[in-house]
């Protein structure tokens, strides 16, 4: 059984049908049900002048309008170029400072590097909405507070202007930076020290070892940051509405959203949108299979013992330090700090001393006070984050393990419908979901299920890179010794590879949780009075409430969430999975 | 590959087809109640129609208000009615609309009523889903809101909202400030006008008030004049009080009144001099409905003392009693639904003037 287990990988065409085939059978079902059905769906509404729902949808009479009327305007290619520049500056900029972040934090003797990383995670936690007007609120030229700042220190009037197309670059690039930086610093936890160890011993500089040695090794990491913050970045919407309008500047989204959001919804014009950004998202998955193609050259992880070993960086420390402190304080530290400040007052205005006399807790007062108003969608959301992070990261590390450590047929099958997802817009995704389950006789409308069923999808092509790259990472000696000792592939996921994943499972875990916690789009097409999640709260108050009262529940938001990441990293510290190389 | 795809297709027709035909046999049972109690005695009626609902016991409703005023809205109902047990939903029109559409098609009768801006509702209309529902309770609306009375009885009014100018009184003198619609044009407010990306509800008013030919003429002046497009009505008056830009070249007047009666040093002032556009926002009862009598109930009730004085309280428009701030003579343009070859030209009116971006 040992060697058969090992066997079947080798030889996976001809293999009977075991304990792995099962599972690759039933992880493809799954995958199918979560992924296949949506997909299909979007294809057919984008070759449809028909709405769903109406006489003729379901016939199989196909046409090409949506696509002619979609892609035959010239704001379509304008806008297009715009996103392209957008989204290669955001990448460029958030991948480079969450790089410097996680080998600051991770490889190098900085100071503060914990509060350093932990403040960095503390801005995914803060909406995007909230961030994005805490940008407006921080430098928009007539109100700007550093504005305001800089005018009384130079004198000169409206120096930033982050209603411009390089405001929304530096919105975005901070916005994905932690996301960078979870993925490189899962990447780099996981590294042997000795082949850098080996470079300095043969005279590299510290520069020079990262350049040529670290990098080199965290390249499926890397790629997979990069792919992963390109392609949101061509999906964000926050920054592009509430700053390029202003910036008169057109991307992808906003031109989808000025063209199909006018009522009714043109579902075959949004699907055929959509479709751009399969395709995008599929080469761009051909591309990092062709980066990481060569998995056995990423395999740091093998059985010889080592002990991560941070690179003394001398007096230099003190620059990286002071650095990674500027970095978080952009990133979290000054959007935080105005949120705090607008929930403390009755309407916003710039710090003056009567502003400070006008503070209260009011705006906290009328959100607690109010029964189960905010509190059961928070506890919702809890419930929502917790499940659908830990069902995705258990998925795409089984999914993961069959891609990158077997060589069955098919298993790039699991892939591409795991990552293709990362398409689907969270409109399409959640109407889809609307539909399938007023179609699909199953009791879960207006429960949390469906908004869970619906967060599976959607999250499972970060989850899934967020693992492999920590995957490619783990030699298969590890699996060939337990093999030898007579442990099924079982076995060995359960305590070989799920041990040695643990940053990358810990990283995702953490991203998919938080990212759960504040999905709006989905969760609003499919709350109903007994589902609604602390995300529909948010809307609520942008909608209709005010910014301060958004801001106070940021605030509470951003608290319950602190508590809650510090309670999982306890619990995975005690019980969890325990590192046994 | 081909023969999956087909399998999951035909299932869905299948479900589609049992569900749509299950839903033709029942489509007409809440239309024929409802024309029986209009021929009934008032008292006669609000007795049947207490007692339908009392047995009913429920009904499903989706509210286009959000947060807190819908919360209390229907607190007030079940005060008054506690034998009917409310369950809401609160989404904005749009959602409110594509989600009834899909659960009907479904043949999922999951919604009772819903209420949407009136200029919002033609795609519900058009697909014959709302029952006809004639109710003794519009008699109480004031004249100058009656052209909100739908001839059909597909729905019912129960509040109104305004588009309207407003401006930042520390940023713009009053003598100074815009006294018309074609004045947001001048060049002192070049690159100082706020507006929502385009609504349909603003641009239907704005041809209802102007004709077509000048609305297109002010969206091509407008355009010049390099407004301030941005997402959020709220956030947006909440950005001009704080001195982000000067004039609100459309907006809902009830935040900015809000604001300044949180602090009366709110720099804020409504354009009364020039037209205010005002859509209703109207119940819709579903042709399908599970609960007639409760939906029923509910719509008439939003007609009330207690209903309407709740509207007057959060600063929207009530319809049968005074309007909180705005005075008796304010120029009031009154629409419900234009034509869809209409809205269609003006959207592409809209994005050709002032929506081309770089």
């Amino acid at each position: 059984m040992a060697t058969g287990s090992l066997r079947w990988g080798m030889h996976s065409r001809s293999a009977p049908l075991n304990g792995g085939r099962i599972v690759v059978i039933a992880l493809v079902a799954v995958l199918a049900y979560q992924v296949l059905v949506p997909l299909l769906l979007i294809v057919w509404t984008s070759l449809k002048t028909i709405r769903p729902g109406e006489p003729g949808f379901l016939e199989l009479r196909f046409t090409l309008a949506n696509y002619a009327r979609a892609y035959g305007i010239s704001e379509f290619w304008e806008a297009s170029l715009n996103t392209l520049y957008f989204a290669s500056l955001s990448t460029f900029c958030a991948f480079f400072a969450g790089t410097f972040l996680a080998w600051a934090v991770e490889r190098t003797n900085t100071p503060l590097a914990k509060l350093i990383g932990l403040v960095t995670l503390g801005r995914i936690i803060i909406p995007g909405v909230i961030i994005t007007i805490s940008w407006i609120l921080s430098a928009s030229p007539s109100i700007g507070v550093l504005n305001h700042i800089l005018n009384s220190l130079t004198g000169v009037p409206r120096l930033l202007n982050i209603y411009s197309f390089w405001g929304m670059v530096w919105v975005q690039s901070l916005e994905l930076t932690p996301l960078a930086f979870l993925l490189m610093s899962a990447a780099m936890q996981s590294i042997d020290p000795r082949l850098e160890e080996a470079s300095a011993i043969a005279g590299a500089g510290t520069w020079s070892t990262f350049r040529r040695v670290t990098l080199p090794m965290i390249l499926p990491a890397a790629a997979a940051a990069a792919l992963l913050i390109f392609i949101q970045t061509v999906e964000s919407f926050e920054v592009p509405l509430l700053l390029g309008g202003r910036a008169r500047t057109a991307v992808y989204t906003t031109q989808v959203y000025f063209n199909t959001s006018r009522m009714p919804t043109d579902w075959g014009l949004s699907s055929t949108y959509s479709m751009v950004l399969l395709f995008l998202s599929l080469g761009l998955l051909y591309v990092y299979f062709r980066l990481v193609r060569h998995g056995e050259r990423y395999q740091t992880i093998t059985g010889k013992d080592y002990r991560p070993r941070r690179i003394d960086l001398g007096a230099w420390k003190y620059l990286t330090c002071a650095a990674s402190l500027l970095l978080v304080f952009f990133i979290t530290g000054l959007p935080f700090l105005t949120m705090l400040y607008a929930s403390l007052l009755p309407r916003f205005r710039p710090p003056t001393a009567e502003a400070f006399a006008a503070m209260s807790l009011v705006n906290y007062k009328t959100l607690l006070t109010e029964g189960g108003y905010a509190l059961q969608p928070l506890w919702n959301s809890t419930v929502l984050g917790f499940s659908a992070a830990t069902a995705v990261m258990l998925l795409v590390a089984a999914i993961s393990y069959f891609v990158h450590k077997t060589r069955l047929g098919g298993r790039k099958v699991l892939d591409f419908l795991a990552f293709t997802p990362i398409a689907l817009p969270s409109v399409v995704l959640g109407s889809a979901f609307l539909w399938l389950y007023l179609l699909v006789p199953l009791p879960v409308i207006g429960t949390l299920s469906i908004i869970g069923l619906a967060y599976l999808t959607r999250y499972l092509p970060f989850g899934l890179r967020f693992v492999s790259a920590s995957m490619v990472q783990i030699h298969r000696e590890l699996e060939e010794a337990a093999a030898v000792a007579g442990g099924g592939w079982g076995k060995n996921f359960r305590y070989i590879y799920l041990p040695l994943l643990r940053p990358g499972l810990m990283a995702g875990w953490f991203w998919v949780m938080v990212h759960a916690y504040r999905e709006l789009t989905i969760s609003l097409m499919l709350a109903r009075s007994s589902n609604r999640t602390a995300s529909v709260i948010i809307y609520d108050l942008w909608s209709n409430g005010s910014f301060q009262q958004l801001s106070a529940f940021g605030v509470i938001m951003f608290s319950i969430l602190i508590v809650l990441v510090a309670i999982a990293q306890k619990i995975s510290a005690r019980y969890g999975i325990q590192e046994r190389v | 590959m081909t023969q999956a795809v087909r399998t999951i297709v035909l299932l869905i027709i299948g479900f589609v087809t049992v569900d749509s035909t299950r839903a033709a046999f029942g489509a007409d049972s809440s239309t024929e109640i409802y024309s029986k109690l209009a021929k009934l005695p008032a008292d006669q009626r609000a007795k049947q129609l207490e007692e339908g609902a009392r047995k009913e016991g429920s009904l499903n409703f989706v509210h286009t208000w959000r947060g807190k005023i819908a919360r209390d809205h229907v607190n007030l109902f079940q005060k008054r009615y506690p034998f009917v047990k409310v369950e809401m939903g609160d989404i904005g029109s749009q959602d409110a609309a594509e989600r009834f559409i899909a659960e009907e098609t479904a043949g999922r009768h999951l919604t009772d009523i819903l209420t949407l801006g009136v200029p919002d509702m033609a795609v519900i209309l058009k697909q014959n889903l709302v029952a006809s529902y004639p109710t003794p309770a519009t008699k109480k609306i004031l004249k100058q809101y009656q052209n909100f009375i739908e001839p059909q009885n597909r729905w019912t009014p129960w509040y109104w909202a305004e588009h309207g100018i407003s401006y930042n009184t520390d940023l713009v003198q009053p003598d100074k400030a815009p006294k018309a619609w074609f004045d947001l044009c001048k060049a002192d407010f070049k690159g100082q006008v706020s507006f929502d990306p385009p609504e349909t509800r603003f641009m239907a008013g704005l041809y209802v008030m102007m004709g077509e030919a000048k609305t297109k003429e002010w969206f091509k002046c407008m355009g010049q004049n390099q407004p301030i497009i941005q997402q959020g009505h709220t956030q947006r008056m909440e950005l001009m009080l704080s001195g982000d830009h000067a004039v609100q070249g459309d907006n809902y007047f009830y935040t900015g009144v809000e604001a300044k009666k949180k602090d009366p040093k709110a720099p804020f002032a409504m354009v009364l001099s020039a037209p205010v556009l005002s859509f209703a926002g109207a119940m819709v009862i579903n042709k399908n409905t599970q609960h007639p009598y409760a939906s029923a109930l509910f719509v008439d009730w939003t007609l009330e003392e207690d209903s309407q004085n709740l509207i007057n309280s959060i600063l929207r428009g009530p319809l049968t009693i005074k309007h909180p701030y705005l005075p008796d003579d304010v120029k009031l343009v009154t629409y419900n639904i234009v034509g869809d070859d209409v809205t269609k030209r003006l959207h592409e009116a809209w994005n050709q003037s002032i929506g081309r971006m770089k």
